[in-house]
Formats: structure tokens, sequence, C-alpha cells
């Protein structure tokens, strides 16, 4: 399919791609959801990443998506993004 | 993923190796690309202990990508 | 009458643009070979189907790109060229012009003396369109944004910061191109510096901007004086964004150039629903927030803004006004279009529907005027009068130029500096103790600018507060329409 292409309105002084939204400074001290996909062992892979963040600091929260063949249902994204300050999605293959 | 990081929410997903060109195609026709890790393929016939080992190897780039800090 | 592209690249000698699909074109084909036969150079292009005509070697223009370089519109074309040039065209078939331009006597025995011939394949829509990008685009010079095979285009523009938080119109090359035909400026021209980020703003940035805000081609030539009296030192858009204050650039169109694209100068003109109206102000802002990079949580640091923020642009209404344009009276030659900017500051109606005489009616307008930004506040701030069409009545009635008005409104705008000093009323703000002597006026010289516009039915005028003037602030800049 051919590219849909506009034209930029801006001075070009930035990145064309979309930016990915701010980061904080550090992690340290804020709450990061780990919510698992729900594919196999990757709760072993996460419960890893909970003890290695907490002792950084961190307030883990556990999260999981009831199946891994859809998106996660719009009430947990609600929930994540109302509880945390951060997210990581694990674990595809 | 992209609906997180539209309400400001950083996100990062862990991925096996094999993941990434199914990633980049996914990130193109969105116009978006989201912030990856990527451990090494396979995935799924690890040990338990394998799988920590894996954990152990990610999170400094999980780190770095849901934070300013650099990398390490 | 076709303008043709003077210089078209096709060889000396004849050029006819057929296709096989345009009936006049099937009864000319005989006519063509007869001119081979008779040794007439003549070079023939099929639009459509590459063997039609049959006999006369005839070339596959099936991508129209020499039918459209040489700006054919109807099939058969015939052209004369000479050095290059075109010297002579013909539309259709007329006996009578084909034997007199070729030279060739006793053309096309057996057709009738005239036949209108058939559009041609580059004036259809898409073809058109196509055309128009792919031959025009490489001229235009902005970054290209590449949107995702599954990125929605609306949301694409929101998120990429692009919008004033409303959607934009998706600014494709071929919107742009439709665009820029709006001016005879070349597209590469810079227009302003804009600032924050004191960005050279090209006319195509411009015509960039206006896309996203659902302007018409017409309209480029005022978003494009708009955007160059906002970038004036005088003007300070800078200041104007940076501000806590409301203001916001308001626009305000004289002359022929506002009837012609259609703008609204009558009831609800400072409203919404008008299209020229509403997407010239929206261009300007969007330019001064895309291309300088100005934005609220960031050099926009208004406590409350106003919604004129989005777009406040207006024309006068001239026709009915007792007095000269605004535009005229700050020194512009009658019959020429203009826009003044001014630093707006939202919208304060004003009801009298019980003065007669124009001294009654100047006296409710200066007890409504006193109140601009503060009662107790003088010199410092601006405003823009908007008499209405049944105001203008009791002044024309009256016999009152605007010069008198003006004089009136001076008169019963000077109030006693004690009354006006902090503190006094017992309301801390005021002006300095230092300023307080004697009377002081609402406003410095030139600071209230006044227009005429709305509906005709309502005793209502309109009172646009302004911002500070000075060094620091900003100064009413008109700036004439060049098209």
């Amino acid at each position: 399919m051919t590219p849909r292409q506009l034209l930029d309105p801006t001075s070009e002084r930035g990145p064309a791609d979309r930016p990915r939204t701010p980061r904080p400074e550090s992690l340290q001290g804020l709450t990061v959801g780990l919510l698992d996909i729900a594919k196999p062992r990757g709760d072993v892979f996460l419960d890893r990443l909970h003890e290695l963040l907490s002792a950084r600091g961190v307030e883990v929260l556990r999260f999981r998506k009831p199946t891994y063949t859809k998106p996660a249902p719009i009430d947990l994204r609600r929930e994540i993004a109302v509880r945390c300050d951060a997210v990581v999605e694990a674990l595809a293959d | 993923m992209t609906a997180l990081e539209a309400q400001r929410v950083p996100a990062v997903f862990v991925a096996s190796s094999e993941f990434a060109p199914a990633a980049d195609a996914q990130g193109a026709a969105l116009g978006f690309r989201p912030a990856a890790v990527y451990v090494a393929h396979p995935v799924q016939d690890r040990t338990d202990d394998e799988m920590r080992a894996l954990a152990d190897d990610a999170v400094a780039g999980v780190w770095a990508s849901l934070s300013q800090a650099s990398r390490g | 009458m076709v303008i043709y592209a003077s210089h078209v690249g096709l060889p000396d000698g004849y050029a006819v643009f057929v296709k096989a699909s345009c009936p006049t074109c099937r009864e000319v084909a005989p006519v063509l070979r007869r001119l081979r036969e008779a040794g007439v150079p003549v070079s023939v292009y099929t639009q459509d189907d590459p063997s039609f005509p049959s006999g006369v070697e005839a070339i596959d223009d099936t991508d129209l790109h020499r039918s459209y370089e040489a700006g054919v519109e109807i099939v058969p074309t015939l052209l004369r060229v000479t050095g290059g040039a075109v010297a002579e065209t013909l539309q259709g078939w007329l006996r009578a012009d084909w034997e007199r331009v070729t030279g060739v006597p006793g053309l096309g025995d057996g057709l009738p003396d005239h036949r209108a011939g058939c559009a041609s394949r580059t004036l259809d829509p898409e073809v058109a369109e196509m055309l128009a990008v792919r031959l025009g685009a490489r001229r235009l010079a902005a970054r290209r944004v590449e949107l995702g095979d599954l990125e929605d285009e609306a949301e694409a523009m929101f998120e990429r910061g692009w919008t004033d938080g409303l959607p934009v119109v998706p600014p494709t090359p071929a919107r742009v191109l439709r665009m820029l035909e709006g001016t005879s400026r070349h597209p590469e021209e810079v227009v302003a510096v804009v600032p924050p980020d004191l960005v050279d703003c090209t006319v195509e940035k411009v015509a960039i901007n206006a896309v996203l805000a659902g302007c018409r081609p017409e309209y480029l030539p005022v978003v494009l004086a708009a955007v160059e009296a906002a970038c004036t030192d005088e003007f300070n858009v800078h200041g104007v964004l940076a501000t806590t204050w409301s203001a916001g650039p308001v626009v305000i169109v004289n002359g022929p150039i506002a009837a012609r694209v259609g703008m609204n100068s009558g009831g609800n003109a400072l409203g919404q629903g008008n299209r020229a109206n509403a997407t010239i102000g929206r261009a300007l802002q969007l330019v001064v927030r895309n291309v300088g990079g100005g934005r609220p949580g960031g050099v926009d640091r208004a406590t409350h803004g106003n919604p004129g923020k989005y777009t406040f642009c207006f024309a006068e209404d001239e026709q009915r006004s007792p007095w000269e344009p605004l535009a005229v009276e700050r020194g512009l030659a009658p019959g020429r279009s203009a826009v003044t900017l001014f630093a707006g500051s939202g919208l304060q109606p004003v009801v009298d529907q019980l003065s007669r005489t124009p001294e009654s009616l100047a006296r409710s307008l200066a007890a409504s005027l006193q109140a601009v930004a503060h009662p107790k506040q003088a010199l410092a701030w601006d405003a823009l009068l908007v008499v209405s069409p049944e105001h203008a009545r009791v002044f024309r009635e009256g016999g009152w130029s605007k010069a008198r008005l003006r004089q009136e409104l001076d008169g019963l705008l000077r109030r006693p500096g004690a009354e006006l000093a902090r503190g006094a009323g017992g309301i801390a703000e005021g002006i300095p103790a230092a300023l307080a002597d004697g009377e002081v006026s609402k406003f410095r010289p030139g600071g209230l600018l006044i227009v005429h516009a709305g509906g005709t039915a309502g005793l209502f005028s309109a009172i646009i507060g302004g911002w500070v003037s000075g060094a620091l602030g900003s100064e009413p800049v008109t700036r004439e329409v060049r098209e």
C-alpha cells in the first residue's frame, strides 16, 4: 500500500516520529506495573524482575492480561494508568 | 502499549529477539515505536533458573527505557 | 481561453493530442494520416490507447506527462510549435482553422465543418490530482512525515502535537499544492521569523498550516498578511504568547478581499460558523504554535487564556459604516485590502437600548471602557471597540464622525488621578501615586481602536480588551494583503 505522506507543519527542528511519553528522571520511589501478557513461563521472568526492581527501591504492582490473544481490556489498562508511574509488559516470543 | 503511552504512562515491552522484526513492522504500521528490550531466544523451553537469568540481563535495559537514567 | 506553458519541450512542427475514447478524435484520425502523407511534421500523442490512431506512429502519452506539461484541456488539440514554444492552439475540429494552420487544403473529407472535442484525460479529477502531486510535489520543500499503515490520520496529527486541541485537515502534498495556488508568491519566500524559536517561515509552511486550519486557497493571502503583521517587533507575538494575561492575536480584515473570500462582517461576525473567519484566524494560531514552537505549558503561560486563542478573526462592515475603515484610518489607501492585528483578550458586550443621542451613547460606552483590565488602571491597556450597526446609526444620525466620537470618548475617559490611585476606594490595585496627579486618561494615545461590525438587530456594542502597550507589550499593526 502506498504510504500516506503529510507535509510537516512545524519548524522541523524536532524528530518527525511520534515521540514516546516523557520519562521520569528515575524509577526509584515510583510504582511500576508488571503486566503479564499470559504467555507460558512469563510469570517466572516477571517474578525475578519484581525482586530486582523492588531491591532498587521501586514499588511493584502485578497485573495479568486474561488472554494473550487479545489486547488488554480497557478496565485493566485504566487501572494500570491510574495506579502506576510506568509499566513493563512481558514476555513475548 | 500505545494506549498506555498515550495516557502518559512510560511503557516498555520485553520480548524474545525473534519478536523484533514483527515489532518493527507493527511500529512502522502504527507510526509509533514503543520502547523494547529483547532477550535471547529461545524463551519457552528455559529452566526456571535460566528464565531468572534472562530477567537479570534485562533489568538494566528496562530501567533505562523507563527513566532518563543512562544504561548500566 | 487557455494559457499554455510557453516552452513545452515539443519538437517544432505540429503536435496533436487525442484519445481513442473520443468520437471527434476518431473522426479526425484520417485527417492526421492525410497530414503525414502530405509531409507535415506532426507528432500525435495518444492519452489512452497507444495503438490509436493507426498509421501515424502515435506516441504513447498514457502517463499524460506530455499532455500535462502542454496544458491540454480538450482532445483533439492541435498545437503549432515554433522554436520550442506554442505559436497557435486549436481545440476540437474546425476545418477552416486546421487547413489554415497546417497549410494543407481539403482536410476532413466527409467530416462536418466543425465538431467539438472531449475533455482531456488530464482533467479527470483523480488524474489531475495525481499529476499535480507527481509533477508539482517535488517543488515542495517541507519534510515528509509518513504515517503508519494502521495509523488513523486524525489521531496521527493529534499525537504529533500539530493541533490546537481540535481536529485538523491532513496536509497532503495535493492539498498544499492547491493551497499554494491561492497566492502568486513563491513557496520558498520567507514571510516572517516566528518566535519563540525564531524560525524562518516560508509561504509553503504557512500554506501547510492553512491546510491544517481548513482554509480555502483564496484565504491564503490574508493568512500571509496576518503572519507578517503578527511577527513584527511592534506587535510582539512572542510577548502576546508568553504573557500570563488572556491575550491572543485578533485579526480585523478590511478591503475588497473580505467579501471576495466570503468573510462575515455582520451577524455573529465575532462568533462561529463562517469558514473564512474561523480558518484564517486559526491558521495564524497554528503557524505560531507549529512553526514558532510556542505552546501552553511551554512558552505560553496564560492563566486563563481566552477562547479567541483558537481563532479570532472578522471583517469590518465597511458598507454600512458611517466612518472610514480601520485600515484607512491607520494610513492605508482606500480600496486596498489589509489586516490589522490587535492583542485582544476576549469579548465584553455592552448593552445600551435606550440612548437616542450620541452624547448618551458615548457615555455608556465610556463607562464600560473604563473597566477594561481594571477600572482603576490607566494608560497601560489598549482596547478595541466594535460598534454595531444599530449603535452606529445613533452616531450617524447625530452627525458624529469617528474623530468626533473619539474626541468625546477621550474627554469622558479622563478621571481624577486621586480616584485611580492605589488604595483609593479601598482597592489596593490602581495607578502609582506618582502618576495620580490631576486627570488621567484611560487609554494612551492610539490605544483605543474603533471598528464597525455586527448584525443589524441589537443595540449592543462590544469591547475587546487589549493587552499592555509599550516596549514590553504589543502595538496594533496593519499590513496590506498581497495576492
